[in-house]
């Protein structure tokens, strides 16, 4: 659905993308994560055909982002980190005007403006002004404005920027909820566990490059459960007991060993965490806690990127 | 009709200066012909045994709100037109019109069309004061045509021009400043300019003058010596509103040798600016 092949971008000398690569599927819901100035945004703006690369390409459904830009805003919405209103125009003049700037007339019109409304929840606020909302309120209608034209990739830059804790949890609500109904999203953000909560996964951005190595694209969610898991193990009695038992046990990779705790990672998903725990029991280890658990994404950012801000 | 036509209207008739401004100029005119009208009947003319002619009266002013409303439009012009892209980038709403199925030309047109049309609606606001002089004779219906057709036709491009300093500044600011730049140059500067060739070429013709006659010359042949600037004399006027207005007075031969040309330029300077002005709406998601 979203495909982008070593893409490039320089700003007076200073390379805000320095040949990004990624692959986004279709119905996905994916995270981009990385440090201030890693060129999020940057990427983003060139899909949303705002900003043309100095080389690489990128394409949305097929379509490239710089050669065929009318086809892809056709297809994509994007919201930016901070998406500008007219406060002097009522909600409903707001939501018709930029449908006259999708081509949608008449019925279809009608149609998408009440539908953009409903799916809001401003529907009774249609008169008033923009200017009267608050900065959740106009968010959501923001967000509203940008599916008028039935997007089939939505493009999001920080999206929770400046809402109130009840507002992310609404704005998450909606994302879940628009991917549910077959809308691809990328979004970036800084707030991790919205990430965590949300995304299906997460690819991981530097200076403009992909991350090296394996960690580059994380995996989360029920996905991830069926892939690998880390097991926090605490036991009473002898910790060679347990060495010995995760020894013999080819799926488990001990991480971490302090004393009576243990962190492993097993395969397997949580059928792989049972049979664990089985041949542990069986194998004379008095196990007190066993905790499973999938991929944490703070833990993963932090060792890539240290103490550098999302 | 484009959608960015309706928005700007909708969104100009809600601002303040949206009655204020025409409310203000057309007191602004009134008080012209008040002001002109009672000094021409209140000084003296003792070098003019006739009196004063109600038709000499009536070209006067005709001429003086003329510039006058020439002055005020040239004033609000950049108001208009020079914040209106950058209010966008402002406001952070350019990229919501670049990411729609708006072309950088439906911006264009629905920004041009929207602040010419508050000047036009000035202009014609105004052809109720402007008809007064035809109480007093001297001017016809075509000069008061003719010199709303200039007037327009100058706005135009003044508002092209702010427009491209919209798409090229980030900041309604700078746009704004430029734009005034513009109309200096095309107005003061090239009067300036015009004065000084002029005086030159009045110099030049004078030794010439000097020179013949010291020669011998006929007087028929000396006479031959034109009267009229020369072509490079006259060209900064070409440029200048004022001029442009003020052949509403002359004659087809004044249209001919002085009118098309300055048409010609502000042509030229509208279409660059308006060629410019697209481009850069096109390249404005690397601003926003």
């Amino acid at each position: 659905m979203i495909s982008i092949r070593e893409i490039r971008k320089r700003y007076d000398g200073t390379a805000a993308l320095d040949g990004f690569s990624l692959d986004v599927g279709a119905g996905e819901l994916f995270g981009l994560v990385g440090p201030n100035g890693a060129g999020k945004t940057t990427l983003i703006r060139i899909l949303a055909t705002l900003t043309r690369p100095d080389s690489g390409q990128a394409t949305i459904v097929g379509h490239d982002v710089t050669h065929e830009p009318a086809a892809v805003r056709a297809l994509m919405g994007y919201m930016p980190d901070v998406p500008g209103v007219y406060q002097d125009l009522t909600l409903e003049e707001f939501l018709t005007f930029f449908a006259e700037a999708f081509r949608l007339r008449g019925a279809k019109k009608r149609a998408a403006v009440e539908r953009a409304l409903s799916w809001s929840g401003l529907g009774e606020r249609r008169r008033a002004y923009v200017e009267q909302l608050s900065l959740g309120l106009k968010q959501r209608l923001v967000l509203a404005r940008t599916l008028l034209h039935e997007p089939k990739v939505l493009l999001l830059d920080e999206p929770a920027t400046g809402l109130d804790p009840l507002a992310r949890i609404e704005l998450r609500e909606q994302l879940r909820s628009l991917n549910r109904e077959g809308v691809t999203i990328l979004l970036s953000s800084h707030i991790l566990s919205d990430l965590e909560d949300i995304c299906s996964r997460v690819a991981f951005i530097e200076s403009g490059r992909n991350v090296a190595g394996a960690g580059s694209v994380l995996t989360l969610g029920e996905q991830a459960k069926r892939e690998a898991l880390t097991c926090e193990i605490e036991i009473i009695g002898d910790a060679a007991a347990l060495r010995t038992a995760l020894g013999s046990y080819a799926e488990a990779r001990v991480l971490e060993a302090r004393q009576k705790v243990f962190r492993v990672e097993v395969t397997g998903g949580s059928q792989g965490a049972a049979d664990l725990l089985r041949h542990l029991v069986t194998g004379g280890v008095t196990v007190v806690r066993f905790d499973p658990r999938g991929p944490d994404l703070e833990d993963h950012y932090r060792n890539l990127f240290g103490s550098k801000t999302p | 009709m484009n959608p960015m036509i309706g928005k700007e209207l909708r969104q100009r008739m809600r601002e303040r200066r949206g009655w204020l401004l025409p409310t203000l100029y057309l007191v602004a005119l009134g008080g012209v012909v008040v002001f002109y009208y009672y000094l021409q009947v209140t000084v003296r003319r003792p070098w003019d045994p006739r009196g004063l002619q109600g038709s000499e009266i009536g070209a006067a002013l005709f001429l003086v709100l003329t510039y006058a409303q020439l002055s005020v439009l040239l004033l609000l012009a950049p108001v208009f037109s020079a914040g209106s892209i950058t209010i966008e980038k402002e406001q952070r709403t350019l990229t919501g019109l670049l990411t729609s199925l708006l072309t950088p030309l439906d911006i264009w047109w629905g920004k041009f069309f929207a602040s010419s049309l508050f000047l036009v609606l000035l202009l014609l606001s105004s052809l109720p004061v402007l008809s007064l002089v035809f109480a007093f004779g001297g001017i016809g219906p075509l000069q008061v045509l003719l010199a709303t057709l200039t007037t327009l036709f100058v706005l135009g491009t003044v508002s092209s021009i702010g427009l491209y300093c919209s798409a090229f500044f980030r900041r309604s600011v700078h746009a704004t400043a430029v734009t005034y730049a513009a109309i200096i140059a095309i107005t003061a500067l090239s009067a300036i300019t015009f004065g000084i060739l002029m005086a030159r070429w009045e110099a030049q013709k004078q030794v010439r003058t000097a020179q013949l006659v010291a020669a011998g010359t006929p007087a028929a042949e000396v006479a031959q010596i034109p009267e009229t600037p020369p072509l490079w004399v006259r060209a900064p006027l070409y440029v200048n509103p004022y001029f442009l207005v003020t052949l509403s007075f002359g004659t087809a031969d004044d249209w001919a040798s002085d009118g098309v040309p300055s048409l010609a330029v502000f042509m030229v300077l509208f279409l660059l600016s308006f060629t410019f002005a697209v481009r850069q709406i096109r390249k404005g998601g690397e601003q926003t």
